[in-house]
């Protein structure tokens, strides 16, 4: 199985990091690679099981299902549904942990998943540093830093 | 139940960090508060139920027991068994994970305890703050020796 771990600071409390992200259905709003998403069955984005069908920028489509959502520990589990990455049971998780020592909020953005042996690499590197490490990036703009 | 939580940002990987958190009996040479250390019955300072014995500089005597450690994790747990203080029931907990956007070190600090209630504010300020923030920026102050 393969793993991507992704993490980051950025300058903002948690709160306000967690009020941007924790739209299940809020990917084009903070995510530059998103172009639009919609929930499915017209079901609250926030309801556990709703399935958000996206479309990046590259015109790949993509199906996640939303398994676990908790503002009092703020984080976002998912799982893929459908994509065109070749990848199976993949299932991810973006989580927020304030640090205390300053108004900051560390991030982690994981996922693990099954491919073929000769694909692991490539896709471990553009989910990590193309579309996890991206969305940090976008972040960390928003927040100053 | 008091919970005591802090946590900071560290520009060393978390390597570095570890090899300084993960021996039980190294607080006195980093940690300003703390004055002597040692380990009881000489046992090996990572062999989970050792008991480190020490000395804060203000004289009083404690003793803790490490409860688990991980290097594969960079955790280790551990829980109050003697001290002057009126806290009981103390368990903490110290994890370190990679911030892996810029090669820097989360590292998290938490702990529980019980006591009398018009005594929980006043230890979890002094344990927060005298404790854990002053040994955040100690080991700051380490590491950048040590580079």
């Amino acid at each position: 199985m393969a793993r991507v771990y992704v993490s980051t600071v950025v300058n903002a409390r948690n709160d306000r990091v967690w009020a941007r992200v924790r739209d299940f259905n809020g990917l084009p709003n903070w995510h530059p690679s998103i172009a639009e998403s919609r929930i499915e069955g017209g079901e609250p984005a926030d309801k556990i099981g709703c399935v958000r069908d996206f479309r990046l920028r590259n015109g790949d489509r993509i199906r996640e299902k939303l398994l676990g959502l908790s503002d009092y520990d703020m984080f976002c589990t998912y799982s893929i549904l459908e994509s065109p990455m070749g990848v199976d049971n993949y299932v991810a998780t973006l989580r927020l942990t304030p640090v205390t020592d300053g108004e900051q909020t560390f991030l982690e953005w994981t996922a693990e998943f099954d491919c073929a042996p000769e694909r692991e690499n490539e896709l471990v590197s553009n989910i990590g540093a193309g579309v996890f490490q991206g969305g940090f990036d976008a972040l960390k703009r928003a927040f100053g830093g | 139940m008091p919970h005591i939580v802090k946590s900071t940002i560290l520009d060393a990987p978390t390597g570095a960090v570890w090899n300084v958190l993960r021996d039980f009996n190294g607080h006195d040479r980093w940690h300003p508060a703390v004055a002597t250390s040692t380990i009881e019955r000489a046992q090996a300072a990572d062999k989970i139920g050792c008991v480190r014995r020490f000395k804060l500089k203000d004289g009083s005597e404690l003793r803790e027991q490490l409860l688990a450690l991980s290097d594969l994790e960079q955790t280790f747990s551990y829980c109050l068994l003697d001290t002057p203080i009126p806290m009981f029931n103390y368990v903490a907990h110290v994890r370190l994970l990679p911030v892996t956007d810029g090669d820097r070190t989360f590292w998290h600090w938490e702990s529980r305890f019980t006591t009398r209630p018009e005594d929980a504010d006043r230890l979890t300020q002094m344990v927060g703050e005298q404790i854990y923030q002053a040994g955040f920026e100690a080991i700051r102050r380490h590491l950048k020796e040590a580079a």
